[in-house]
């Protein structure tokens, strides 16, 4: 798992982000952001970097 | 162990409600065993209890090899009392194992071949697949898969047994107690004749998910139930459906939870209802509520007959060890799975092709008594392999309320649009040969197969004629099969000879079309498929034991061949290193 920036643009990326999200209900919320982690982790693909993935988004305390 | 509280309803094979036109199961007579009479206690080999399709395909594998063995059923048919049905879906693995048992012929005749799987979700196809174009299914002398009722199989199984002689089959025989000691099993046996006891060196619990052996040892399992409930009706209709398995996640009939339809032999199809959770099972398979769902399935117009009914919940359990003393566990008294992929049934063929051929090389004194450890290495891990297999597929289709219910809305909806997400679409991942990766008896090296199953593919004799991996098994009666592809330096010629001299082990060389032979035992594999099925490439040899699993492969005949051979036999103990 990278640990260190790998982002090309990761402000333009938050943004984008929170724009998707603007207006929608915490029900369609949660589906894109379903939706979104499907699609990002086939991106990903590697099953030992996901489980790390995971594991580190456990970890992190809210 | 999740528990959830719902009104008790029957788990997986005990049905209780049955309707409809049903079957006319066959009908075994009783006879008095011997023992009823006799002041000497008896001692058997090997006694069988329980004559499902597990316990049957045991009996006759060791039929097949001549070994002698008991086998005591408590009821006096096969399949459920009241016309059951359970298990439709064989995988081309346990129709490779019926080919060998020489039952295959009669399967193909009555049952349906089916290649071609769809998914719904609402009124959308999410994917479809077509097993003949995948893999190395059509490799194979057996289809992917044959639907036919469970019964029919064992029913198949007795015939053949009984023709095959060797093993006893006796009817209304019902275990009523058992104890085990460092020497010997004892049975105390329940007939309408009386109640008698006999001793057994081996016990095979085929007795399945009731298993009261697994009670009277107390042996250790995990558990899991959940609130899911589904209700099968198997029917005839008037028009018929495709030929196909379609399957869906949320059925706009069935106020949007999941359906399954299968067809079997007799023209009967299985329609299998997702309910509500913890739905009532007196209420959803009442015959005007069947017939409702079915009409809003298939419209008010289609004629149907109600073949079969039956409502049921599942259970997931795995034994820790398949294996206490003289007791081996088998099929569904070791795990118990939900039905999605076919992985009970199959497992039962499986674990019984397993271990027959152990127990038969054991009692000739061909393997040490170490070999059966490596059942349960092997057999152990298909159990877990298919409970954790199925335990995912039981959450896809009934997910927890919350995240899990977005989470395969959000796959649905993707698996519309994108190939990718159809992978995480799961209705079943059908069973397959479950490989074995850490057993005792196989020899493990980088690049190797080992543990793996070999399909029944074809070739050709020496003589020109057609012939497949089975015909080569069978020829061995039991020993294990040296394959060895290519030319041999005669010094390997001579290492060979000698080794099938002086172990069970049979060789054959397996030649491309116009290589001169070098051994009388030789066969031509002008295509390749052989040695594909084997996972080897140029020189090479490989072991193949009597169920069609790899031992080991390896290039030169050598003293890891010498080792393999040892270890596929129990005479090593440690794992490869």
């Amino acid at each position: 798992m990278k640990q260190n920036l790998h982002f090309q643009d990761a402000d333009a990326f938050y943004e984008q982000l929170l724009d998707a999200h603007a207006g929608l209900s915490r029900e369609e919320a949660e589906l894109l952001n379903a939706r979104l982690i499907l699609l990002l982790a086939n991106q990903i693909g590697d099953a030992k970097v996901l489980k790390a993935c995971i594991e580190a988004a456990q970890r992190v305390p809210s | 162990m999740s528990l959830t509280t719902y009104r008790e309803t029957a788990h997986t094979n005990s049905y209780e409600f049955t309707s409809g036109a049903g079957y006319v199961l066959p009908e075994y007579e009783f006879v008095p065993p011997p023992e009823l009479k006799s002041a000497t206690m008896v001692r058997h080999p090997i006694v069988i209890v329980g004559g499902g399709i597990t316990g049957l395909t045991l009996a006759c594998s060791l039929a097949r090899l001549g070994v002698k063995a008991v086998l005591l059923d408590e009821d006096n048919t096969v399949g459920v009392k009241g016309a059951s049905s359970r298990g439709i879906c064989y995988t081309q693995k346990s129709l490779e194992i019926f080919q060998r048992l020489g039952i295959f012929e009669r399967i193909a005749a009555k049952g349906t071949q089916w290649s071609v799987g769809r998914t719904f979700a609402g009124d959308d196809e999410v994917y479809n697949f077509d097993l003949r174009q995948q893999g190395n299914f059509h490799l194979s002398s057996q289809p992917p898969f044959i639907n036919i009722q469970q019964f029919y199989i064992e029913a198949f199984l007795v015939d053949r047994v009984q023709e095959l002689g060797a093993v006893e089959l006796r009817w209304q025989n019902r275990l009523t107690a058992f104890e085990q000691n460092a020497d010997v099993a004892t049975l105390t046996v329940e007939t309408p004749a009386g109640s008698y006891r006999i001793e057994a060196e081996h016990v095979i619990d085929a007795t399945g998910s009731n298993s009261p052996l697994r009670k009277w040892l107390n042996v250790p399992f995990d558990s899991r139930r959940g609130d899911d409930r589904w209700c099968i009706a198997d029917v005839r209709f008037t028009t018929h459906p495709p030929a196909e398995r379609h399957t869906w996640i949320e059925a706009p009939f069935n106020e949007n939870r999941a359906v399954w339809q299968h067809l079997m032999a007799d023209d009967v199809w299985r329609i299998d209802y997702q309910m509500a959770p913890n739905a009532d099972p007196a209420y959803v398979s009442r015959e005007d509520v069947v017939r409702e769902r079915l009409a809003r399935q298939f419209g008010p117009d289609v004629g149907v007959e109600i073949v079969w009914v039956g409502p049921y919940a599942y259970r997931s359990e795995c034994v820790h060890a398949m294996r206490h003393g003289r007791v081996y566990l088998m099929g569904d008294s070791a795990k118990v799975v939900s039905p999605f992929g076919a992985r009970g049934g199959n497992t039962g063929v499986a674990d019984a092709d397993n271990l027959a051929w152990k127990l038969a090389a054991v009692l000739r004194g061909k393997a040490d008594a170490a070999l059966l450890q490596s059942y349960q290495d092997e057999r152990l891990e298909a159990a877990q392999q298919n409970v954790c297999v199925t335990n995912r597929t039981a959450r896809f289709l009934r997910p927890a309320d919350g995240s899990e219910r977005v989470f395969r809305q959000a796959a649905i909806g993707l698996a519309k649009q994108y190939p990718f997400a159809r992978s995480l679409i799961n209705t079943g991942r059908m069973a397959v040969a479950n490989p074995y990766s850490q057993s005792s008896a196989c020899t493990y090296a980088p690049g190797s197969a080992a543990g793996q199953s070999v399909q029944n593919v074809p070739f050709a004799w020496a003589d020109g004629t057609a012939g497949q991996v089975n015909d080569l098994l069978n020829w061995a009666q039991g020993d294990l099969l040296v394959l060895v592809f290519g030319d041999l330096a005669p010094a390997a010629l001579q290492r060979l000879r000698r080794l099938c001299l002086d172990a069970p082990v049979r060789s054959v060389q397996v030649l491309g079309t116009d290589v001169p032979a070098q051994t009388v035992e030789h066969v031509r594999d002008p295509k390749g498929h052989l040695q594909g099925a084997c996972h080897v490439f140029g020189h090479a040899w490989a072991l193949v034991r009597p169920d069609g699993y790899l031992a080991a492969t390896g290039e030169t005949i050598n003293a890891r061949l010498v080792a393999a051979i040892e270890r596929s036999l129990g005479l090593r103990g440690e794992k490869t290193p």
